[in-house]
């Protein structure tokens, strides 16, 4: 860090501008000309490395359309020959794929429309609302956030044993109805941009609360709470440990624990592109989404670490 | 005085709105984190099988646990995963540079390179056990290409643990590669034409510029990254049944999922998870101390 | 605007109301008692009780939900529902967790309603089988009755018939074991590469040590516990030579698939693509086997120094929770799937058992038109040299998979059985210690 003085983390807007010299035109040809070999080397590298990313993700999908046989090929097969498309349809009956579609959008979509609007209101609460103490409560429940679930998860576990939830979506779904630290915390970090006197003026103009949070607050946050909604969606659809201490009963089984669990049937039969066929269709719903949202998906991620 | 009584109306009133408004994760805080939490503390003197009551045995489950070597190896091996943190940063931030030129694809380059992050846990430790299998599985069909004869993966004490960092990189490194994406493209031009106006060659830059101002990111992925490693399962569960050869891959939270609901040692169990949060505490209180000194040099 | 706010709020609270009411507690139907039945198995087990269930439901006006998992899952599911509080009426326990489950109040004494029943008759039952789930408070086996025999399962040995007539051996006999070194002998020529293309195809063996190594140590006169179960004993001589000899057929003999090739396609499904000369056979793999494009059929188990084969008989019992809203129907309902002649007939239609009836598998054995032919070796198994698993007469089986855990490096020749058998049993001896001391006997 011996140039610390020159690499400031927050640079000051007030200085100005200092225009770069022109250069010759030769040299910035030269230059350019680099910054397209550059370029074209990058681009190579960055194929080859697309590639090691999609190759196995193809891989599941040929494998889900080999028959038995061609699964143990050698060479392997790219380019499944017979297509054996009837894997797609043996997999709806070989175990209860559509009720853990059917219970995870339950569980991912509950949480998160409820969770959302419980977080955003806490959000605004802790960001511009008067309350005595309001830091203090604000720093333990970030504090909270540094629990891991496994310490907490053997007395949840009873907890909701004792009221006879086992066995049943409603410990999966509760706990995320109160709202999500992760996201109030990225929402409040947003409407710390708002400026006070907005509010002040919109409360003496005697909006109530919900109004100001409707007709200020939620237009500004949108992006932030698109993003986080995005985000936790994804993390309560592909969870798994909790879905797996709670729920025994295949249909009510999550698609998560479903697929894990025709990866245990059907492995000892070789049976491999049936798991295939299975994990590709648990992988395709949110692949979807991704393709048709991606750049806004993409955008939002990136804003939600520009702001931690 | 009557404007004055009139305010503090409107700030009761405000305050209750506001009360109304942070109740909900206050009180799941109480009742899903911090109960718990405090049970966790008792249960892990007792010893309790989750039928009986628990029955109170001091520090006999800490005791258990200095000399339990399934712990330790646990621990070990779950310390031993987070060698991928480093180099799935180094590889992102790498990928981040190199997308962050100015030339064609990089969108799409940017959306491949995401996928994985998206992908279902389950799904894609399912597949990586299948491209792991020793003779027919992926891995070792592109090793056999340039003439490498691989080894049965996650059979093998020596190569199941390396086996799984490589698919957490594989799934993880987009994520990071898209916030250091964004930390670099919000880093002000001026910085760099001053700094190559002071003579720094583009190393140089990358080391008094770049860096510095990816800091704050690399901080909240390094935090994010240790807490989550912490608490690896799925991957464990999903590919090495059983803990892997040997005990070789299982994590401390596989350890305390087996105690608790395949033994019905929950009281063991509880203990061990209480450790667990403590590290996790105090590793990133630690980071967070550390974090700050540096910030003040950079000031 | 507010009121478009509002009625945003209150349809997204409705959605998620409606979301729930979905996924509450299962409601019961109307009329009619709900009895639940948690196993474990595959899809022709599921198939068979499916059937048999449907006649228990019309003749007793009860509805049953089936919970089936995978036999790996399922320990860890039951162990779950136990400690959720949701313990199904009737369920599968397997010996080992008997003592356990009756120590903390898990499953009924069902002592009353099965001895001296009209509806189930004790004596036509395996004895083995009732004996595994008896239990007097301190040993198992006498006592009082905690759970039916679902059924026995003598782990017998098979051989595939056809290699040895292309291989010109002579066929092992039904009643006189090999030796060990016969057995590896045979394996030995059994082991050959059929189309010279250079890399072996063929094999004697390949055995799985958690279930297979039992036969070989009882054989050779040792044994994992001694009488009162206080005392781990595998530090034997006699354990270590058959723990070393069992290595050996991979390092030594080289009789099985190496660790790679094994890893790659495991012995079971070399096994039935006719590769393996000798293979264990369980009557639950028996509706499997059937369909083999090879001859094969069962002998006993090569035998060590005592001169007598040995082997293991598993079985899994049907128990009752004690926390059952309808225990009469529950323990008519384990009653029925033990001993009713419809739901075995159907069970071993499905080929995943033997009968649980001695006077039904008295029949059986006599058909010769189903395989194997030599059925009588599963009932010699039953009634005569069969044991129960070492975990069995236990607290806790962890004492038991310790042996287990590390074992690989002495399977790959790194280590000697002697050496890892001494160092083994100081770990499984605390293990068993801590069983016994929560059995209450310590």
């Amino acid at each position: 860090m011996s140039h610390s003085s020159t690499t400031t983390a927050s640079p000051a807007p007030s200085v100005p501008h200092t225009p770069l010299p022109k250069l010759p035109a030769r040299r910035r040809n030269a230059q350019d000309k680099q910054y397209r070999i550059g370029n074209i080397i990058v681009t190579v590298l960055l194929s080859l490395g697309a590639i090691i990313m999609l190759a196995p993700l193809v891989w599941t999908f040929s494998t889900s359309l080999k028959t038995h046989e061609a699964v143990f090929a050698l060479p392997p097969q790219w380019i499944p020959a017979p297509a054996v498309w009837e894997n797609y349809l043996r997999v709806w009956s070989a175990g209860p794929l559509w009720s853990g579609i059917k219970n995870s959008l339950i569980v991912a979509g509950s949480v998160t429309v409820v969770g959302t609007v419980a977080s955003s209101l806490a959000a605004f609460a802790f960001a511009k609302m008067r309350l005595p103490a309001k830091n203090v409560l604000f720093l333990v429940l970030l504090a909270g956030m540094m629990v891991p679930f496994p310490s907490m998860m053997i007395p949840q576990f009873m907890m909701f044993a004792t009221i006879g939830w086992v066995d049943t979506l409603l410990p999966l779904i509760i706990p995320g109805l109160f709202g999500n630290i992760v996201m109030i915390f990225f929402l409040k970090q947003y409407l710390d941009s708002i400026p006070d006197s907005i509010i002040e003026a919109a409360k003496i103009d005697g909006a109530s609360f919900l109004q100001i949070f409707a007709k200020l607050i939620l237009p500004v946050i949108k992006p932030a709470i698109a993003a986080q909604f995005i985000l936790w969606f994804m993390g309560v659809w592909n969870d798994y440990l909790a879905p797996i201490i709670y729920l025994n009963s295949p249909e009510n089984q999550t698609l998560q624990l479903v697929i894990a669990s025709f990866n245990a049937t059907y492995a000892t039969q070789t049976d491999y592109p049936l798991i295939m066929a299975a994990s590709f269709i648990a992988l395709l719903p949110v692949l979807i989404i991704f393709v048709i949202f991606q750049r806004q998906i993409i955008e939002s991620v990136a804003l939600t670490g520009a702001k931690g | 005085m009557s404007t004055i009584t009139r305010r503090s109306t409107l700030h009761r009133k405000e305050q209750r709105v506001a009360l109304i408004f942070v109740a909900l994760p206050v009180i799941g805080f109480a009742v899903f984190t911090i109960f718990p939490l405090l049970f966790s503390v008792y249960a892990s003197f007792t010893e309790w099988n989750g039928i009986s009551a628990p029955v109170f045995t001091g520090l006999a489950n800490f005791q258990a646990m200095m000399v339990d070597p399934y712990f330790w190896q646990a621990m070990w091996n779950t310390l031993f995963l987070m060698i991928g943190i480093p180099i799935g940063l180094s590889l992102s931030l790498l990928l981040a540079l190199a997308l962050n030129r100015k030339m064609r694809g990089t969108t799409f380059f940017r959306t491949v390179y995401y996928v994985p992050v998206i992908s279902s846990i389950a799904a894609v430790a399912i597949l990586w056990q299948w491209a792991f299998n020793g003779d027919f599985g992926l891995i070792n069909q592109a090793l056999a290409m340039i003439g490498i004869d691989g080894p049965n993966w996650l059979a093998n004490t020596a190569t199941v643990k390396p086996a799984i960092i490589i698919m957490s990189v594989w799934k993880g490194m987009g994520y990071s590669m898209l916030l250091y994406l964004a930390a670099l493209q919000s880093v002000p031009r001026h910085l760099y034409e001053a700094a190559s106006l002071d003579g720094a060659g583009v190393l140089q830059q990358f080391r008094n510029v770049t860096l510095p101002m990816l800091r704050p990111v690399t901080f909240f992925l390094v935090v994010t990254s240790i807490i989550g490693g912490s608490q690896i399962f799925i991957e464990i569960n999903i590919m090495t049944p059983g803990g892997g050869p040997e005990f070789a891959s299982a994590s401390i939270v596989w350890y305390i999922w087996q105690k608790a609901f395949n033994y019905l040692q929950m009281g063991y169990a509880t203990s061990m998870s209480l450790v667990l949060g403590l590290i996790v505490f105090a590793v990133t209180a630690i980071q967070f101390r550390l974090n700050r000194r540096n910030q003040f040099s950079i000031d | 605007m507010k009121s478009r706010f509002k009625t945003g709020i209150v349809a997204a609270v409705a959605a998620a109301g409606l979301l729930l009411s979905g996924c509450g507690p299962a409601a019961t139907g109307a009329g009619g008692e709900t009895l639940t039945f948690m196993f474990r198995g595959g899809a022709d087990e599921k198939a068979a009780y499916t059937k048999a269930i449907g006649e228990f439901e019309k003749a007793n006006d009860v509805k049953v939900n089936m919970i089936v998992t995978t036999p790996d899952d399922y320990s860890t599911k039951l162990k779950a529902a136990i400690a959720g509080k949701k313990v199904p009426d009737v369920f599968y326990v397997d010996p080992g967790s008997v003592q356990a489950y009756v120590k903390t109040g898990v499953v009924k004494n069902i002592s009353e309603f099965v001895e001296g029943s009209d509806s189930i008759d004790l004596d036509n039952i395996w004895q083995y089988g009732v004996d595994s789930y008896r239990f007097d408070g301190k040993l198992m086996g006498q006592g009082d009755i905690y759970a039916l025999p679902k059924d026995v399962g003598p782990f017998s040995f098979g051989y595939n018939k056809t290699m040895f007539d292309e291989a010109g051996i002579p066929l092992p006999s039904a009643d006189t074991p090999y030796t060990f070194d016969e057995f590896v002998d045979v394996a030995k020529k059994l082991t050959k590469d059929t189309n010279a293309d250079g890399k072996l195809d063929q094999w004697g063996t390949g055995l799985n040590v958690q279930w297979n190594l039992q036969p070989f140590v009882w054989s050779n006169g040792a044994d994992w516990l001694n009488q009162d179960r206080s005392k781990v004993t595998v530090d034997t001589p006699e354990f270590a030579e058959s723990l070393q000899w069992f290595a050996d057929l991979q390092n030594v003999a080289k009789v099985t698939p190496s660790v790679g090739e094994a890893q790659t396609l495991d012995t079971y499904q070399r096994w039935m693509q006719g590769q393996i000369g000798f293979f264990p056979v369980g009557p639950w793999d028996v509706s499997t086997y059937e369909k083999l494009p090879f001859e094969w059929d069962l002998i006993p188990y090569p035998a060590g120094s005592t001169g007598k084969s040995a082997t293991w008989t598993g079985t899994l019992g049907i128990a009752v929770s004690n926390s059952s809203k309808a225990p009469e129907k529950a323990v008519e309902l384990a009653k029925f799937l033990s001993a009713n002649e419809t739901a075995q007939q159907s069970l071993v239609d499905a080929g995943v058992q033997i009968p649980n009836l001695i006077d039904m598998s008295d029949q059986w054995v006599k058909d010769s038109t189903t395989k194997p032919a030599n059925k009588q070796e599963f009932l010699d198994i039953v009634k005569d040299y069969g044991r129960g698993l070492p975990a069995n007469s236990t607290y806790s089986a962890e004492w038991y998979d310790e042996l287990f855990k590390n074992i690989q490096p002495v399977l790959d020749g790194k280590k000697t059985a002697a050496q890892y058998l001494k160092e083994a049993q100081p770990k499984m001896q605390k293990y068993l210690d801590q069983a016994n001391q929560a059995a209450g006997i310590g």
